[in-house]
């Protein structure tokens, strides 16, 4: 049901709007992003160089644009989501092309200011995208089968093109976040249930097809997942990460080492140590405790987004505001998991926290859209 | 107008009979259908995100219990996981014979890059060709732009320079530790040190392996887990050591040699005390052998154990020992020295025409070829060969370097009579000047073999006789006459009693024949001469001295200065006390004597 059809009493105009912004959410990214630049000022080895200082500049720049954005109605924003996933997909197939004609396997597209991973945008524009559609789309066809098609589609093709990369961890951040907003729109649970069927399935098929004449994967690939399920098996190799990681938990104990006190970091186990690695970072130094809060953090983000998605009327802002808690969630929850062993090592950073433009300003900009969507809800 | 007729239409007939407005019922149903539809939408949505809600909360519980259950695990200290590393070892220093540092271990990284991580690549090779200018700043953005994920820019860098790089704060530049083999007195020392070099080489950590020296050759106890913390304790002294070079090097500049060689040998023990082979090389940074032309020109060639040469004159007192040793002559026993001595189509000459006859002890004072020749013949060829086999000199030494095999000994193909009488003063048989030391040594030292060794030795070797201990004195009285009254007279020095002889052999042209200008010059000496300690061999390669307007070449005015000068510095340096010879005491009051 669309925005127009409600009987708005107020909407905030003007300076007024910043009355109305989801302020828990703007201190509580603040809050996430102060944790990555303690982190990152030590694992330099306490100097705002080279991490600490170009990531807080970014984050300002971040949140500069967020604000921006946040004052800009939601109504425009809907109207420009099938503009923004065009234009990310394009840039998505024109890195691929620009790739193939000897640039090399370049993730990254100039800006100018900054620079921005297509893929990354993706994200936010497909979760705008689909938001968009199922606002336009009569609730009782939702379920219809064409009318699932579509979106399944509109997902498939970026999905593709960023495994093509290759970049498993955008894909699935990607295919999570794109069947959460159609989860959440309301197309028949038999979807999923099906989809999940099939992959554990899928699943199922591989493992068991191990050994026989008719196995699914190459042996390499099955040692792959050996290391994933135990990566004491191969502690030099593909479990290497892991195994520091986990590592570098064990040794930060409930209340750390202390800060730039962590070993397993600073002595450069951990390759990935400012990136991907960093919960690691965090752990070790300020052990359970400082990683359970930043746990606390994530989760008090996905709280207020969620509460204002349930206040919100407007389906295009509410299915948005859920699209973009998912991705949030989707991405520290693999991140750790990642980190801790849950999960497989994707390459997803820890948002906000671990170094790199590019993941910190399309979130950023995605918050901006939903603290438009809070500001602008129908009172 | 037709109107559609609307649901229910029993509502809007009967509204139409009341007389009311039908449109307003039809929007008022329209309402209440859109009001249920939006419930309905609002009650599945509710469901929908109760069913993520409990996602979410499994998924944080997960998390949260995941990160307990790993805080509350036993830390595993890296250095654990480092042993477990079949790569990372720490290989075990070398040091001298007084247990200074000739070989240790440095920490340092690797740099290396990561190119489908850099962020910016241009910014990045700029700087990198401004850290380290021997790089190209195009090639490596070629690198960097290009289909690679992984490429080594530096194998060790300075803690400078990996700030320096870090502060370019690309995230595709990544450092990986490197244990490093450092040599901190450079070039001293560098050919029996040998050097190290990486064997296998991962992110994290690089294998160190001996490529050359005594490295190689214990590499695998350097290697040993086992052995951590223990040094390899070398026979060498640092500071002999560091002495010889600096003579060697001026001597050889002072000659005008390109090649020098010098050995200081335990004459009990066998443990090389020095040793050194010029030109040289700075360990820390090995030269690659030369991929044309001479080998022996490299500077990683080792002339004292790789080089084997005719060593000249400097036989003569093998055979004169062997002969008195079976009994065939003694010191005083006169020999025929009239010449040139012909025999077949060859001629053997004396550089002087020394009469008539000379005793033995004169024969080598004097050098006279002839007079060698002839003691040799009183020898015979298989028992000449058998004599200088007990020295060692019919395969390589057995020292403990990686190179020692390659000094093999050159033989002549048939040990004729000519090659008999050749081979007793040093031509027809080339041998390294290692060679050369062992064989002083256990000659001169009682009469015991000994074998070179590198290794620091707790006793005398008690190796099998070779002469008797009083041919051996008789040596030993000889050489001490050669310095006191002969060609080797330059090399007294005051207080050590130095014993000697020298050799100075035409260098073969490698299309046969000898040059008549190129000469080897070789001291080979003992000292103290009454109480044996140390033999030192001096060798220097085509040096050529300009004295008195003519050319000398002859070891008793190049090789023998210089190994004075040797003998000079470094004697004191192991603790041998200058023995004066008592001065007359006219005129002075003793109130005590011994």
């Amino acid at each position: 049901m669309s925005y127009l059809t409600y009987h708005a009493k107020y909407v905030p105009a003007g300076p007024r709007k910043l009355f109305y912004l989801n302020w828990p959410v703007i201190l509580l990214l603040t809050a996430v992003a102060g944790f990555g630049f303690l982190m990152l000022y030590s694992v330099a080895g306490g100097s705002a160089q080279p991490w600490m200082e170009p990531q807080m500049k970014r984050f300002a720049l971040g949140m500069a644009a967020m604000f921006v954005v946040a004052m800009v109605p939601i109504w425009f924003w809907r109207n420009m989501a099938a503009l923004a996933y065009l234009v990310s997909l394009v840039l998505l197939i024109a890195t691929e092309f620009v790739g193939e004609t000897g640039m090399g396997a370049q993730r990254w597209i100039d800006l100018g200011i900054v620079r921005l991973q297509p893929s990354e945008l993706m994200k936010i524009g497909l979760v705008m995208f689909l938001a968009a559609y199922y606002d336009w789309l009569p609730v009782n066809k939702a379920s219809h089968p064409f009318w699932v098609m579509v979106p399944l589609f509109f997902i498939g093709m970026p999905t593709l093109l960023t495994l093509a990369q290759p970049d498993l961890g955008t894909a699935i951040l990607l295919v999570a976040g794109g069947g959460t907003v159609m989860f959440l729109a309301g197309v028949h649970w038999l979807y999923f249930a099906t989809v999940i069927a099939a992959g554990i399935g899928t699943v199922m098929a591989v493992i068991e097809s191990r050994g026989t004449p008719w196995q699914l994967l190459k042996d390499y690939q099955y040692r792959r997942i050996d290391t994933f399920l135990d990566p004491a098996n191969d502690p030099l190799g593909a479990g290497y990460h892991i195994t520091q990681a986990k590592i570098a938990l064990g040794s930060g104990g409930w209340t750390g080492r202390g800060f730039m006190q962590g070993t397993q970091s600073r002595l450069n186990f951990l390759p990935e140590k400012h990136t991907d690695f960093i919960f690691t970072t965090l752990a070790e130094e300020f052990g359970f405790v400082g990683a359970f809060a930043l746990l606390m953090l994530y989760a008090g983000i996905i709280f207020f987004c969620v509460a204002s998605a349930l206040t919100n009327r407007d389906r295009f802002s509410a299915l948005l505001t859920h699209g973009v808690a998912m991705t949030l969630f989707l991405y520290f929850a693999v991140n750790m998991g990642m980190v801790m062993g849950l999960a497989p090592v994707v390459g997803v950073p820890l948002p906000l926290v671990s170094w790199g433009g590019s993941s910190m300003l399309v979130l950023l900009l995605a918050f901006g859209l939903v603290q438009s969507a809070h500001v602008h809800k129908p009172r | 107008m037709i109107r559609r007729p609307l649901r229910p239409l029993a509502r809007v007939l009967r509204a139409r009979d009341e007389g009311g407005n039908p449109d307003a019922i039809a929007a008022e149903n329209l309402r209440l259908r859109h009001e249920e539809m939006r419930d309905r939408a609002r009650a599945r949505a509710e469901g929908r995100l109760l069913v993520l809600g409990f996602f979410f909360f499994v998924a944080f519980l997960t998390i949260g219990v995941r990160m307990g259950a790993l805080a509350a695990t036993e830390a595993e200290e890296p250095r654990a996981v480092a042993n477990g590393n079949p790569i990372i070892n720490q290989r075990s220093d070398i040091v001298d014979r007084n247990g200074r540092v000739l070989a240790t271990n440095l920490d340092t990284h690797a740099l290396y890059a990561q190119p489908q991580q850099m962020i910016d690549p241009a910014h990045a090779a700029v700087e990198l060709a401004r850290i380290f200018p021997e790089l190209d700043a195009e090639e490596l953005l070629e690198d960097f732009t290009g289909n690679r994920r992984f490429l080594w820019i530096r194998r060790q860098i300075s803690p400078e320079q990996m700030q320096q790089v870090h502060d370019i704060g690309d995230p595709g530049l990544l450092f990986g530790p490197r244990e490093m083999r450092l040599y901190p007195n450079g070039p001293i020392a560098s050919h029996i040190l040998g050097g190290a070099s990486y064997g296998r080489e991962g992110v994290d950590s690089a294998e160190v392996i001996g490529v050359a020296g005594v490295e190689r050759y214990f590499d695998a106890w350097l290697r040993d887990p086992a052995n951590e913390g223990q040094a390899l304790e070398l026979s060498i002294d640092l500071t002999v050591q560091a002495a010889m070079e600096e003579v060697l090097a001026g001597g050889m500049t002072l000659m005008e040699a390109k090649g020098a060689t010098a050995i200081i040998m335990d004459v009990h023990t066998g443990e090389i005390v020095a040793m050194a082979s010029l030109p040289d090389f700075d360990p820390n940074d090995r030269p690659r052998p030369l991929t044309e032309g001479d080998q022996s020109d490299s500077p990683i060639f080792n002339r004292a154990v790789q080089g084997v040469y005719e060593l000249g004159s400097v036989f003569k007192i093998f055979a004169v020992a062997q002969a008195m040793e079976l009994g065939l002559v003694n010191a005083q026993t006169l020999i025929d020295t009239r010449g040139p001595m012909t025999w077949g189509r060859f001629r053997i000459r004396d550089f002087h025409d020394y009469g008539p006859q000379l005793t033995v002890t004169d024969v080598i004072v004097e050098s006279s070829n002839i007079g060698t020749s002839r003691i040799a013949l009183m020898i015979g060829a298989p028992r000449q060969r058998e004599f200088l086999g007990s020295l060692g000199f019919l395969e390589p030494t057995q020292v403990e370097m990686v190179e020692a095999p390659t000094g093999q000994p050159l033989l002549p193909q048939q040990w004729s009579e000519i090659s008999l009488m050749t081979i007793s003063y040093g031509h027809g048989l080339s041998a390294s000047p290692l060679h050369l030391a062992q064989a002083y040594a256990s000659l001169l030292n009682g009469g015991h073999r000994v074998r070179a060794t590198l290794v620091r030795q707790d006793g005398p070797q008690e190796g099998e006789r070779v002469v008797s201990e009083e041919v051996s004195a008789a040596a030993r009285s000889m050489l001490r006459q050669v310095v006191t009254r002969g060609t080797a007279s330059f090399a007294e020095v005051p207080g050590y009693e130095v014993g000697g002889k020298t050799g100075t052999a035409d260098k073969p042209r490698p299309t046969g024949g000898y040059y008549t200008d190129r000469t080897i010059s070789t001291f080979a000496g003992v000292f103290p001469a009454h109480d044996p300690q140390y033999v030192v061999i001096l060798s220097l390669d085509e040096p050529q001295q300009f004295v008195a307007g003519e050319n000398r070449r002859t070891a008793g005015w190049t090789a023998v200065p210089v190994a004075a000068e040797l003998i000079r510095r470094t004697a004191p340096l192991m603790g041998l006390r200058p023995e004066i010879a008592t001065l007359d005491p006219t005129g002075v009051t003793q109130t005590a004597s011994h």
